[in-house]
């Protein structure tokens, strides 16, 4: 089993480098090939081991001592046990699906090789983080995807704004990574390792302060990565890269890296319940703060990538309160809908000439049936329409909340599953219906290339289908995940059902009825609770406003005023002042003997009066 | 074999004399293979280096001024080892790399020489010896600023030799009431530093003595507020002469707080730890904001290097064999890192006679080669996993972490300003679309300088995944290290400290 | 009144100063040997003074070996100043600055 194990975590590497060495030269479709290809192979050796792995049957596999001083070892260790298997399988379905979509949407790319190279070296990361069996080695997946998220958003590094937009996501991850460091510096100093095995065994013999504050340091990092607030800005300017990027990074696996850490560590954070109430509590609030930033956005990435955030708010309650399964299964259904809801919007870019503006769309229904047959599946997924995929987690999660008696979180979930139904279809009505509109602009749209669209089937049929699995699932990770049922805890869980569905149709059908009616009003757009939805609540320009510029000019002060003239101008003055000092006495050096003589009688003065008055 | 570190320290400067011989088209080849057979020694010294032996091996005692108990006193222990082969690949590899420059011959005969001293630092074991090659390698360095470097160069070579001089001369007399201490103390002369760290000095000496040796120390590394003469030494030195600079001669004033300030005076180590560690999260986060504001890329490196040493400066003073040991490392990986940096800015000022950020913009376009070595050694320099540059910062801060939780914070935000002026700079100068026309016929790297870079990335991807070799007689020695420490001290405050440190969870 | 030893050194004394404010003041080098003698006289006058008080004849004796080292000394100077004069027509103090950094 193990070497389904290296196969699984390496194949995507080996592509990588492969396609690395084709990196400066023009387009070679053999590169893309090769990655898809040993994607396909990783995701072959993952799901053998889904079949194998259960809790008497997990895999483990330790490679080498990777640092070693002091007290501190660690290996480079990797297990496969149901949490990391069912990652492994999400992880490598979307990508592999990814890896084959970009064959068609890169195809004209300059820099296809260099991309594929890039894309596999992501999945690479992201193996490590799902799949290492110690803290340190998911941290060197968290930077590594991190490093890979750099480079594919600033793909088109000619843009201003992907590149930065890439140093923007990068930086504010590393805000949290630091978050995330002082986590493991509290674990380690008070365990002594940190290896999974050992920490969750001792975690409990700690006291509940220390407990705390490293669930916090580690929430923080997870925040980071999971773009929650108020480190989310980063996720909507990420969507200046290539749009497979897009789906694969900033939906499916990369921003859930968080809730898995929160997953991975549930024995950490079930001891503090406080810190999971709070978890749940930002949750609850991101998920609907994003979904309303997502209901005025005109842009059609940026709206898909505010309901990221707000799914992942949905998780984060989940796991937050202890649905540690919950938290995974929405994880899952939410990588597949979400992911093929990308590649959709991929699929109309294309067609539009990477115009993202949905108001210059509509109608495009006609010319693209399969790609907006798709994205009406997927929508009404995210939507949590029974009997797609989203339905099952979704609600599960508002149960959760309901169960937990936090009422107000439930209420703000379910607001907010109201405003993903229409936000949802209103992107799909501004898209492919109504009037077409991109005829005043001259787009000339049509359906991308056939295996473009075979790939995005399979992740499409499990955007439809994944629901149902949901008791499998919760059986087999529980194997190892804390178990939690919400059927115990509430009785009328038919009523909440019905509830949130009624108001996800009714979202919808008013979308649909809104949007086919012509849209709103245009003097909505003068309200002010307009412009601040459209601003993103201001927040993008106030960290620029009090935190960038404050900062350079702070940067700038400290370099001419500081350093340059006090620090420096300090040694430059005393190396002045014993300059001078000699230029001044030089004078007594002059070679002209009766000054000198006076000098010498100066001296004798001194020494007289020295030998006459000084007693020692 | 006993007698390979002299070899090692001797015979590049009995190169250099042999060197004035040689005919000038010649003399980059044969300067580069001498380095190349250096680098080859201290391989096989690290292959004869018996890990599991803390102590000083490959020994050797010939007596100079016997009166005084001044001898030729050479040896090394697993935290000098890896130091004397940094200094031995650098010089080599800056060879390797050295662009066309005016009066080859000379400077490479300059190197040469500073090889010698920078191999007698980390070999010596006898106190004036360690400070006869200290100063001796302001010589060189001084020489190759003033003689080859940019429009400033006399005021920055001045200013590089008379600050670090006026140092050196605070340590020297720290030096001379050591000797007296031990004299009579023990009623012989000796300058042996192994003898040296047996001694047991009194708490308030040990004060006076530590902050000798610190001053000496400080302005070599350089702390805040002793930094200046780094960027303008860096602005101005030629690529070989930052690379050398960044990569080694750096790392004597590290260097030399593991070998004498801790051992020596291990209450005085325990007692200043507090306003040490302030003065080098000062550095950290202070020079990583001046390194934001530049606006040449030369300094943007030779500011951050300020910044990076901070975090070694900090982790030596953590005093547990975490926060050493990534010290150690840190200099090493630190030393391969900016070595590679101040390499690549070489490149482009070679090619465009500038290094102002604003000149550039959209390298990738043009010279897509040099950009990925470029982000490579970003990415090491800002210390992702699985490069060289992680290992030592996260032990150094792990390290620190035990004695101060908050303050190993405040160091910590070193890695987020890394990133953003390094980031910055990056994308400044190798994104978007070029601007400057000059800059859409550069030629990628040519193969000399790919053949210089290729082993420091390889390095620096081999030392990140597998860093046991090296970390291993680190951490043999500096446990030795920390051990004699808690043995020699004296403060009960002191031992404690020390044990706590040194221990997970709360100590005994 | 008696003359005795605090008379001779007040004497001494004052024409050390003289000498001294001689030497400090006057620019002509054959004016500044005058004041040297001058000082050499003033310690001789001392010295014996001395002598005579305790008895001692090491005092004279010292007397006569400084009347004779001046006398040489100003044997040599004067030859010096001589030629200097002969060489640059002055024997102003302030042309002696060959030497001048």
């Amino acid at each position: 089993m193990e070497k389904y194990l290296l196969i699984a975590l390496f194949a995507p590497i080996v592509g990588s480098l492969f396609a690395a060495i084709f990196g400066d030269r023009p387009k070679n479709v053999i590169t893309g090939i090769v990655t898809s290809a040993l994607l396909g192979i990783s995701f072959l050796a993952s799901f053998y081991l889904l079949t194998y792995v259960d809790e008497t049957h997990i895999v483990k596999v330790e490679l080498f001592t990777w640092i070693l001083a002091g007290n501190f070892t660690i290996p480079f260790n990797f297990i496969a046990d149901p949490v990391s298997v069912i990652m492994m399988v999400t992880v490598t379905t979307v990508s592999t699906a990814v890896h084959v979509y970009s064959m068609g949407y890169m195809a004209n790319d300059k820099g296809y090789n260099r991309y594929f190279s890039y894309l596999s070296a992501f999945v690479f990361s992201m193996m490590i983080l799902v799949m290492s069996n110690n803290f340190l080695g998911l941290f060197i997946g968290w930077e590594g995807v991190g490093l890979c998220s750099w480079l594919l958003i600033g793909h088109w590094y000619h843009k201003h704004s992907a590149s930065w937009a890439a140093n923007e996501a990068f930086i504010m991850n590393r805000v949290a990574d630091l978050g995330m460091l002082v986590g493991l510096f509290i674990l380690f100093w008070n365990i002594g390792s940190l290896e999974y095995d050992v920490v969750f065994e001792n975690i409990g013999s700690l006291d509940n302060d220390t407990v705390t504050l490293a669930a916090i340091f580690l929430f923080v990092g997870a925040m980071g990565k999971s773009a929650q607030f108020p480190l989310h800005t980063w996720l909507a300017d990420a969507m200046e890269g290539p749009t497979p990027v897009s789906a694969l990074i900033h939906a499916a696996t990369m921003v859930t890296a968080g809730v898995y850490l929160v997953i991975r560590a549930n024995e950490i954070f079930a001891l503090v319940p406080d810190v999971g109430f709070f978890i749940a509590c930002l949750g609850a609030f991101v998920a609907m703060f994003a979904a309303s930033m997502a209901l005025v956005n005109n842009d059609l990435k940026r709206i898909i990538a505010y309901s990221t955030l707000s799914q992942l708010g949905y998780m984060f309650v989940a796991a937050g309160l202890g649905a540690y399964w919950i938290a995974l299964f929405h994880l899952m259904t939410h990588a597949f809908f979400k992911s093929v809801l990308f590649l959709g919007a991929g699929n109309v870019m294309h067609a539009m000439d990477d115009e993202l503006n949905i108001k210059k769309m509509g109608g495009l229904n006609s010319s693209m049936k399969y790609t907006g047959l798709i994205m009406i599946l997927a929508s009404l997924a995210l939507s949590g329409i029974f009997p797609f995929a989203g339905f099952f987690s979704k609600d599960a999660i508002l149960e959760v909340a309901f169960a937990e008696h936090a009422y107000i979180l439930w209420a703000m979930l379910w607001v907010s599953a109201g405003l993903t139904a229409f936000y949802s279809f209103r992107l799909v009505m501004l898209v492919f219906f109504g009037k077409k509109e991109h005829k005043k602009f001259g787009f000339n749209p049509h359906e991308t290339y056939t295996f473009v669209l075979l790939a995005m089937t399979p992740l499409a049929i499990l955007a439809i289908v994944s629901g149902f699995f949901g008791g499998a699932f919760e059986s087999y990770v529980t194997q190892i995940l804390p178990h939690y049922d919400n059927h115990h805890h509430i009785s009328g869980a038919a009523i909440l059902i019905a509830m949130t569905l009624a108001l996800a149709i009714g979202g919808i059908m008013f979308a649909v009825y809104k949007y086919s009616n012509g849209g709103f009003d245009k003097k909505l757009e003068q309200t002010f609770i307009y412009k601040l939805l459209i601003n993103q609540y201001y927040i993008p320009e106030a960290y620029d406003r009090f935190l960038v510029q404050p900062f350079t000019r702070a940067s700038t002060y400290a370099w001419l005023n500081i350093d340059n003239k006090i620090v420096d101008g300090t040694v430059d003055l005393i190396a002045t002042t014993i300059y001078k000092t000699g230029d001044k006495t030089r004078a007594m050096q002059s070679g002209n003997l009766s000054k000198m003589l006076r000098w010498m009688v100066v001296g004798l003065v001194v020494l007289l009066t020295l030998a006459l008055f000084y007693r020692p | 074999m006993d007698s390979i570190l002299s070899m090692l320290i001797f015979f590049p400067a009995m190169a250099a004399m042999l060197g004035f011989v040689i005919e000038k088209e010649n003399l980059r080849t044969y300067g580069i293979a001498i380095t190349a057979v250096e680098f080859v020694l201290s391989l096989a010294l690290w292959a004869s280096f018996d890990p599991n032996i803390a102590g000083y091996q490959f020994v050797q005692v010939v007596p100079l001024i016997s009166q005084f108990g001044i001898n030729y006193h050479v040896g090394i222990d697993g935290i000098s080892l890896f130091l004397i082969i940094l200094s031995t690949f650098m010089t080599m590899i800056s060879l390797i790399g050295l662009g066309d420059m005016k009066s080859e011959k000379n400077l490479i005969v300059t190197v040469l020489f500073l090889e010698m001293t920078m191999v007698g630092v980390f070999a010596s074991l006898d106190v004036i010896l360690f400070y006869l090659f200290w100063e001796l390698s302001l010589v060189p360095m001084l020489y190759i600023i003033g003689a080859w470097g940019g429009p400033k160069r006399i005021y920055a070579a001045i200013k590089f030799f008379l600050y670090t001089f006026a140092g050196s001369l605070v340590m020297l007399v720290g030096i001379l009431y050591m000797a007296y201490l031990y004299h009579q103390a023990t009623g012989v002369w000796s300058f042996s530093i192994p003898a040296w760290q047996e001694l047991v000095v009194a708490f308030d000496v040990q004060l006076w003595l530590f902050a000798a040796f610190f001053i000496g120390f400080a302005i070599k590394v350089p702390m805040f507020p002793f930094h200046t003469w780094l960027p303008y030494a860096h602005g101005q030195a030629p690529t070989i002469g930052s690379v050398i600079l960044a990569a080694v001669l750096l790392k004597m004033g590290t260097y030399g707080f593991v070998r004498f300030s801790l051992p020596m005076f291990p209450d005085a180590a325990v007692y200043f730890t507090t306003p040490i560690a302030i003065l080098a999260i000062i550095m950290v986060i202070y020079t990583a904001m001046i390194a934001f504001a530049q606006k040449d890329m030369k300094q943007v490196i030779a500011y951050s290097s300020v910044s990076h040493m901070g975090i070694i400066v900090l982790g030596t003073f953590a005093l547990n064999a975490e926060g050493i040991v990534g010290s150690i490392f840190l200099m090493i990986s630190h030393g391969i890192v900016s070595g590679a940096l101040f390499m690549l800015v070489g490149v482009i000022y070679d090619r465009r006679g500038t290094k102002m950020i604003a000149d550039f913009g959209g390298l990738a376009h043009s010279m897509p080669r040099y950009a990925t070595i470029f982000a490579i050694m970003l990415m090491a320099s800002v210390g992702l996993p699985l490069t060289i540059g992680f290992v030592g910062e996260f032990l150094a801060l792990i390290g620190f972490f035990k004695v101060s939780p908050f303050m190993t914070f405040l160091a910590g935000t070193g890695i987020i300003l890394g990133a953003i002026y390094m980031l910055s700079m990056y994308k400044d100068s190798f994104f978007g679309v070029i601007t400057n026309e000059k800059n859409r016929i550069l030629s990628d790297v040519n193969k000399r300088e790919l053949t210089a870079l290729v082993p420091l990335i390889a390095l620096v991807v081999i030392l990140g995944i597998y860093p046991k070799p090296v970390l291993e007689p680190i951490n043999n020695s500096v446990k030795l290290l920390i051990s004699n420490m808690e043995k020699k001290s004296q403060n009960h405050e002191t031992k404690r400290h020390l044990k706590n440190v040194n221990t997970i969870g709360e100590a005994k | 009144m008696d003359i005795g030893l605090t008379h001779y050194l007040v004497l001494s004394t004052i024409l050390f100063s003289i000498g001294l404010y001689g030497v400090l003041k006057r620019k002509n080098l054959l004016l500044l040997f005058f004041s040297t003698e001058i000082m050499l006289n003033a310690v001789n006058i001392g010295l014996v003074a001395v002598g005579n008080h305790y008895g001692d004849l090491t005092g004279q004796m010292f007397a006569f070996f400084i009347i004779a080292v001046a006398a040489s000394e100003v044997a040599v100077g004067l030859g010096l100043l001589v030629l200097w004069y002969r060489k640059h027509q002055t024997i102003d103090l302030d042309s002696l600055q060959d030497m001048k950094g």
